[in-house]
């Protein structure tokens, strides 16, 4: 335990001292403020356009558009800079070779995956809560927010996600060679996921369904209900490929 | 003791046999100087004993343990100096060895003052630098310092002086020599005078076989092959020398160059005398004359010749 928690402090130590918590936590500060602005001035900025005659009716913008934003950036941009800042985990240690010297040491394997995926979660988690409370306040600051349903499980969904995206990065790193080799698989596997997506029959058992139909629980369209599904093979798969990166951990070659 | 125990390991990489039917074993308290030229299957055994490398056959033992691959537990008896030790370069000495305490479950007190005492050890005591900016040797230290943190019973260096320039080389093998009276050390190594430096025994590798094994001495003694040099005034008379010292029965070779005498034969001590003799019955003038030590450099190039 005492290990354990050592090298998870390592792994903020290293986050912090290689700015890419301070990459991520912008990142997330500026989506958190430009989502309700966005939407908010948006509608402004296109009617201060000269349409040379066209006219376009722009419904006012609500708090839905806000969070329409919010999921938007997070989904896209925040995916891209979670891989950005997570990607090299595990590769960067494997190709340079600072692990050596601690697996020396008899520290177990399977203490550095699980380390290592605790200090992702972690910083995932906070980076997360601090994008959506800023954002959350400066929506009710800026529109009336009473037709909100769901806000809190279906931002759930997305950090689930999220979690699961993490585990995918693990074990990518473990299975490819090379510094981006995890990188290039995790986004393999998530085009993977995105086609499947097409398939309505498979929406349900695809992980992505957590960070697409987040809009329709805060609409009222879907209920939380109609996401246990997916939530739970999700919850299953975040296992499997904690326990895979694990076993095919402890086995590769160094 | 024995504290480490190689028995028939062989290791191969797709068709190229790297290891072949290797056993040795390495006393406690002593001094391994494991020698090969490069590419003589030196790292991949080091590799197999910290369980990085998985060994087609044959049995591999830390402190009586059988080492598995993977992950395996007999490293905690284990402190290795990697060829290049990478650490993580926003830390600084201090911060690192800390790290390998609490990895390692050592209690916050002891880490404390054994990182005082390495640290001054190795030299960098005033080093608060982040290692980033280390040079070679410096890492090369803080290498040994981390590897020795844990007090483990086996400290394995890989070619700890290799990259290293003069001074870093001794500075090394300075560390090295107090490191063995705390613990027991293997060392991989191509430099010859490095392990005559320090080594209590030797392991001679070529082609992945162990070609040679036993103490420094007697391996010296057991290859002896003395040599006798001799300076005289002129060419001419070192040209006569070296003729008519052929003709002495224990003298194997002799040669000549410009006014120096090379004289090759079984036992320089024994039949040093005759060769004085020699010199005096044939009235000739020596400015110089010297009995060189035999050196593993020729014992190694006949090895693995």
């Amino acid at each position: 335990m005492k290990r354990y928690v050592a090298f998870t402090k390592k792994e903020f130590l290293e986050q912090l001292r290689t700015y890419r918590m301070l990459i991520l936590f912008s990142v997330f500060f500026i989506f958190g403020l430009m989502s309700p602005l966005l939407a908010k001035i948006l509608p402004e900025i296109l009617s201060g356009m000269d349409l040379q005659g066209m006219i376009i009716t722009i419904p006012e913008a609500t708090a839905v558009d806000a969070y329409a934003q919010f999921f938007k950036n997070m989904t896209q941009m925040g995916i891209i800079v979670i891989l950005l800042v997570f990607g090299g985990v595990i590769s960067n240690e494997l190709t340079r070779g600072t692990l050596v010297n601690v697996l020396a040491k008899g520290l177990g394997r399977h203490t550095v995956i699980l380390a290592k995926y605790t200090a992702m979660v972690v910083m995932w988690t906070v980076a997360l809560v601090f994008s959506g409370l800023i954002n959350q306040g400066y929506t009710m600051y800026l529109f009336d927010t009473s037709d909100i349903s769901n806000l809190i499980f279906s931002i759930l969904c997305l950090w689930l996600f999220g979690v699961y995206l993490l585990s995918l990065i693990i074990l990518s790193s473990v299975l490819a060679v090379g510094s981006f080799g995890g990188l290039i698989l995790t986004v393999v596997v998530l085009g993977g996921l995105l086609l499947l997506d097409l398939f309505p029959k498979l929406e349900k058992v695809n992980p992505i369904y957590l960070s697409s139909r987040n809009m329709d629980f805060i609409t009222g369209v879907l209920t939380p209900s109609d996401a246990l599904l997916p939530v739970l093979i999700t919850v299953i798969l975040i296992l499997a490929n904690i326990s895979a990166s694990i076993v095919l951990f402890n086995r590769k070659r160094l | 003791m024995t504290i480490l125990q190689l028995k028939n390991v062989y290791k191969s990489f797709g068709k190229l046999e790297v290891i072949k039917d290797l056993s040795f074993s390495v006393e406690e308290h002593s001094v391994f100087g494991f020698i090969g030229k490069n590419g003589a299957g030196k790292t991949t055994t080091m590799k197999m004993i910290l369980g990085f490398l998985r060994p087609d056959s044959g049995e591999i033992y830390v402190c009586g343990e059988r080492v598995s691959y993977g992950n395996t537990k007999t490293n905690r008896h284990i402190g290795y100096l990697p060829d290049v030790p990478e650490f993580y370069g926003y830390m600084n000495p201090k911060e690192y060895l800390k790290f390998c305490g609490d990895i390692t479950g050592l209690p916050r007190e002891i880490t404390l003052a054994r990182t005082k005492e390495l640290l001054s050890m190795v030299g960098l005591e005033n080093t608060n630098r982040r290692i980033r900016g280390f040079s070679r040797g410096m890492k090369q230290r803080l290498g040994i310092a981390q590897a020795l943190l844990n007090e483990p019973k086996l400290l394995i260096c890989d070619e700890p002086t290799s990259a290293l320039d003069p001074i870093g080389r001794k500075e090394i093998l300075d560390i090295l020599s107090v490191a063995r009276t705390r613990t027991t050390i293997v060392f991989s190594t191509h430099i010859l005078s490095d392990v005559e430096r320090i080594a209590d025994t030797i392991g001679v590798i070529d082609q992945g076989k162990l070609m040679l094994e036993g103490s420094v001495q007697k391996i010296k003694n057991m290859r002896r092959k003395d040599t006798i040099q001799i300076l005289l005034s002129s060419p001419e008379t070192a040209k006569e020398l070296a003729e008519k010292v052929k003709e002495l029965p224990f003298v194997i070779e002799s040669e000549f160059e410009m006014d120096t005498v090379l004289i090759k034969l079984t036992n320089a001590e024994e039949y040093g005398k005759e060769i004085m003799s020699l010199l005096v019955r044939e009235n000739i003038p020596v400015l110089r004359y010297e009995i060189l030590e035999p050196s593993l450099e020729n014992v190694f190039l006949e090895v693995v010749g």
